[in-house]
């Protein structure tokens, strides 16, 4: 596939963002075409480029694996937009750009003139794309948000992913982050359709709080209402042992799912082995099952831990049982089925040969190869010139502290 | 703000679909405009019943779960397995402009629902797919479910586990509905290539697809062959700035200061612990990492004497960042849930509140969600403007095609 046939081929993107929401946007905006300038600090960048070695909770590596993820596909320009001589820079950018990410705090964006009223004028056309921990107004909207804090602790996300009587459920590192990123696309394609619509540009925007609130959507739809919040029980004491946890043999852990117990517990009696618990009167419907799930529990337990997960998944894969392994990192990578959902791709980044691909397909088109990410700055010269800087000016920028 | 600006305004959806996933995307679209009609069998969409179905969820006198999903949504039942409803299915076809379907591929086989199958009649139809785990592969015809293929078989659950405990539990429709704004998203860029190409086109997503998405991180690194030791309990942390802590209201906040370097002396200064800065046991990141049990210790200690407001007050006035775990029901009060737009008001009675979905345009605002249909409420109203006549539409009534 030509690159010309990609959607957003042609769409220049600034990437005015840090750490993993917004610059994942971005980076879904570049698998599918566009071109898109990320403009960080000079120095140190966005300093999401040194999460792999500062946060404890990544995986320790050499290998800077998380850019391959949110850097890929951008040519960086290190400008320090703090420094008047940015500026006319950064409008001359702004000028030709169709879409614009931001994702500084409110008061910073102030600072640096980076609002929606302060680029309109620019470019009417500009879609800008504003992502905040907290929303655009309200009493939190200048507090800065991260994943954990905003999309997974403030929502109750993990309230609610918690076991009865234990800690908080965990979350993973960019977890909610980069399915935020996947609502920010969606808002700026919107904007793209208004403007097709419309001649206009507009802003458009999302939050971690409502994205990580919309997630949870079930149960606070629930709560919203005054419904009966449930807790948890652990995978011992469950409510229903017919959508549980059972650990097998070999320490791994089949997730059961069945939610329509009314359909198919002949067929999970048979399966399990023991046909006499379908006409079994302790169990003989969905609400029996339900009164008795700690007993049909100590029924299950032994038999699960009696086979192998191999062997179980090949008892019930054939019929039509929903169950799920729970799977580890280390099996996903080289799962053939993951290789079928066109999840991994292959990257041109000798140190980083593989990544994970944006949950987007398109029929008509392939995400992008990317190279080895950008370092910071490493596109300077190349962005400036496109604007039609000469040498001499690139050179006068960089003496003012303003190009690093 | 008139309904027919809306960006999705003049687009026809039918939403072939069930649960929650696919139908939350097609809820979005609806949301900004388009017009949405819900084709169900003749037992409706099961997601109908799951408040009760499942354990996992809240129970309440109104079906909120199906309120929430299906708003602003017309209901057909076609009984595909009859001749006769492939017909009006495909006179709907010809006037849609989206077809979002999530059967299991041998169910869209049976029923003709495939992409080759309704290009035939609608060329310029976006066909969106939403799939357990893939359109291809040995797993594609299992059924799959949030829980199962977003959560368990992407590996989230089992990273999200403390070290010894059992595998994490995600809230339900939790990866649904995250998935639903990849599907959105396709759709979208879809839309696009249709505008550019005059053609339509199979776009989709899966739940597997954004489950390791999400956890992006963790198989990104695998992929390098870097691996992350499961979480240890509270108690004994990785790094006591990153860590969860109670205070004395049963609240638990969520410390994640990034920038430890900068942050530690505000964060002694904030906790009253004058002389911590200087102790050698944490002068350094290294240090505070290597002896993350005793400063855990010490900060949960002093965490626990004090109630959350405090402890906010106390954190944000040194620019400490950190989260509220907080509960459902603290949610839909909170202030800065409506001020971000998540919590909006409906004009359905029984259920004045409801999540709006995410996204947040300056040029227009969502529609208010009206009450989710009764099945088949709208059979013949949405067959006569399809085209049918009066007598077409009773006979497929007689022939049990619709209802």
């Amino acid at each position: 596939m030509s690159e010309p046939a990609l959607p957003l081929a042609g769409l220049l993107v600034l990437d005015i963002s840090t750490f993993i929401a917004a610059p994942a946007a971005a980076v879904a905006l570049a698998d599918y075409g566009a071109d898109v300038i990320k403009i960080e600090a000079p120095g140190e960048g966005d300093p999401h480029r040194h999460n792999y070695k500062r946060a404890a909770t990544y995986p320790r590596s050499e290998n800077n694996f998380p850019l391959q993820l949110d850097g890929r596909l951008k040519r960086s320009l290190a400008l320090d937009l703090k420094t008047p001589e940015a500026r006319p820079v950064l409008e001359r950018l702004v000028k030709r750009a169709d879409i614009m990410i931001v994702n500084f705090p409110p008061p910073a964006r102030e600072r640096l003139r980076l609002r929606w009223e302060d680029v309109e004028p620019l470019n009417p056309r500009l879609v800008y794309a504003s992502l905040t921990g907290y929303g655009e107004t309200g009493p939190d909207r200048d507090r800065p948000g991260f994943d954990v804090t905003a999309y997974f602790g403030r929502s109750g996300i993990l309230d609610s992913a918690r076991y009865e009587g234990g800690p908080p459920g965990l979350s993973l590192p960019a977890q909610g982050d980069r399915a935020t990123a996947m609502t920010l696309v969606a808002a700026i394609l919107l904007g793209l359709r208004h403007r097709d619509q419309t001649g206009k540009g507009c802003w458009v925007g999302t939050s971690l709080y409502a994205n990580g609130a919309w997630a949870n959507g079930t149960t606070l739809a629930g709560a919203a209402i005054g419904g009966k919040l449930v807790t948890r029980e652990p995978p011992h004491k469950p409510k229903n042992a017919l959508t549980n946890l059972y650990r097998t043999s070999d320490d791994r852990w089949l997730q059961f799912l069945m939610v329509r117990d009314d359909r198919l517990w002949p067929t999970f009696c048979q399966v399990i082995g023991r046909p006499e618990l379908e006409k079994d009167p302790r169990f003989s419907d969905r609400e029996e099952r339900r009164r008795r799930a700690q007993e049909l529990y100590g029924i299950l337990s032994p038999l699960f831990e009696s086979r192998t997960y191999a062997e179980w998944e090949a008892l019930l894969s054939t019929t039509g049982i929903p169950f799920g392994v729970i799977g580890r990192a280390v099996d996903v990578v080289d799962d053939e089925q993951a290789q079928h959902a066109g999840i991994f791709s292959d990257t041109a980044n000798p140190d980083v040969p593989r990544t994970v691909n944006n949950p987007i397909r398109l029929g008509f088109a392939k995400p992008r190869i990317s190279g080895r990410p950008s370092a910071v700055g490493e596109n300077n010269e190349d962005v400036l010139r496109e604007l039609a800087y000469s040498a001499d000016e690139i050179e006068a920028l960089k003496k003012a502290g303003a190009l690093g | 703000m008139t309904d027919s600006a809306l960006p999705l305004a003049g687009l026809r959806v039918l939403d072939i679909s069930s649960f929650i996933a696919a139908p939350a995307a097609a809820t979005v679209l609806g949301d900004w405009g388009a017009e949405v009609i819900k084709v169900e069998g003749p037992d409706g969409d099961p997601n109908r019943a799951i408040m009760h179905d499942s354990s996992n969820y809240p129970k309440a006198e109104v079906n909120y779960p199906w309120q929430m999903d299906s708003r602003n949504k017309r209901s057909i039942v076609l009984d595909l397995k009859k001749p006769e409803a492939r017909d009006a299915l495909d006179r709907l076809i010809e006037k849609s402009d989206i077809l979002i379907c999530n059967f299991p591929p041998p169910v869209r086989d049976k029923l003709r629902l495939a992409y080759d199958d309704v290009k035939k009649v609608n060329s310029k139809l976006i066909y969106a797919s939403l799939t357990g785990y893939g359109e291809t592969g040995p797993d594609r015809d299992r059924p799959g479910f949030d829980a199962t293929a977003y959560f368990a078989r992407s590996g989230l659950l089992d990273a999200q586990r403390y070290e010894g405990g059992p595998p994490g539990v995600p809230g339900p429709a939790q990866g649904d509905r995250a998935t639903a704004m990849a599907l959105v998203s396709s759709i979208l860029m879809a839309l696009i290539h249709r505008m550019k190409t005059g053609e339509g086109s199979w776009v989709g997503t899966s739940l597997l697809g954004n489950g390791l998405w999400s956890c992006g991180v963790i198989a990104q690194a695998a992929l390098v062959g870097a691996f992350l030791p499961h979480r240890p309990p509270p108690d004994r942390p990785r790094s006591a700035l990153g860590n969860i802590y109670r205070t004395s209201d049963d609240r638990w906040l969520q410390l994640t200061i990034v920038r430890a370097d900068k942050m530690w002396r505000p964060l002694c200064q904030a906790l009253g612990l004058a002389t911590l800065p200087d102790d050698p046991r944490f002068s350094g990141e290294a240090e505070r990492r290597l002896n993350s049990a005793a400063l855990a210790q010490i900060m949960s200690d002093i965490f626990a004497t004090r109630p959350y407001e405090y402890w906010r007050e106390a954190l944000a006035a040194n620019a400490i960042t950190f989260g509220v775990i907080s509960r459902p029901q603290d949610v839909p009060d909170d202030e800065q849930a409506v001020a971000c737009g998540a919590v909006v008001e409906t004009a359905i009675p029984d259920m004045p509140r409801t999540l709006a979905n995410p996204i947040r345009l300056g040029f227009a605002e969502q529609r208010v969600a009206y009450p989710a249909p009764a099945l088949g409420q709208h059979s013949e109203e949405v067959l006569l403007e399809a085209g049918m006549s009066a007598s077409e539409v009773a006979a497929l009534k007689t022939a049990g095609a619709i209802r």
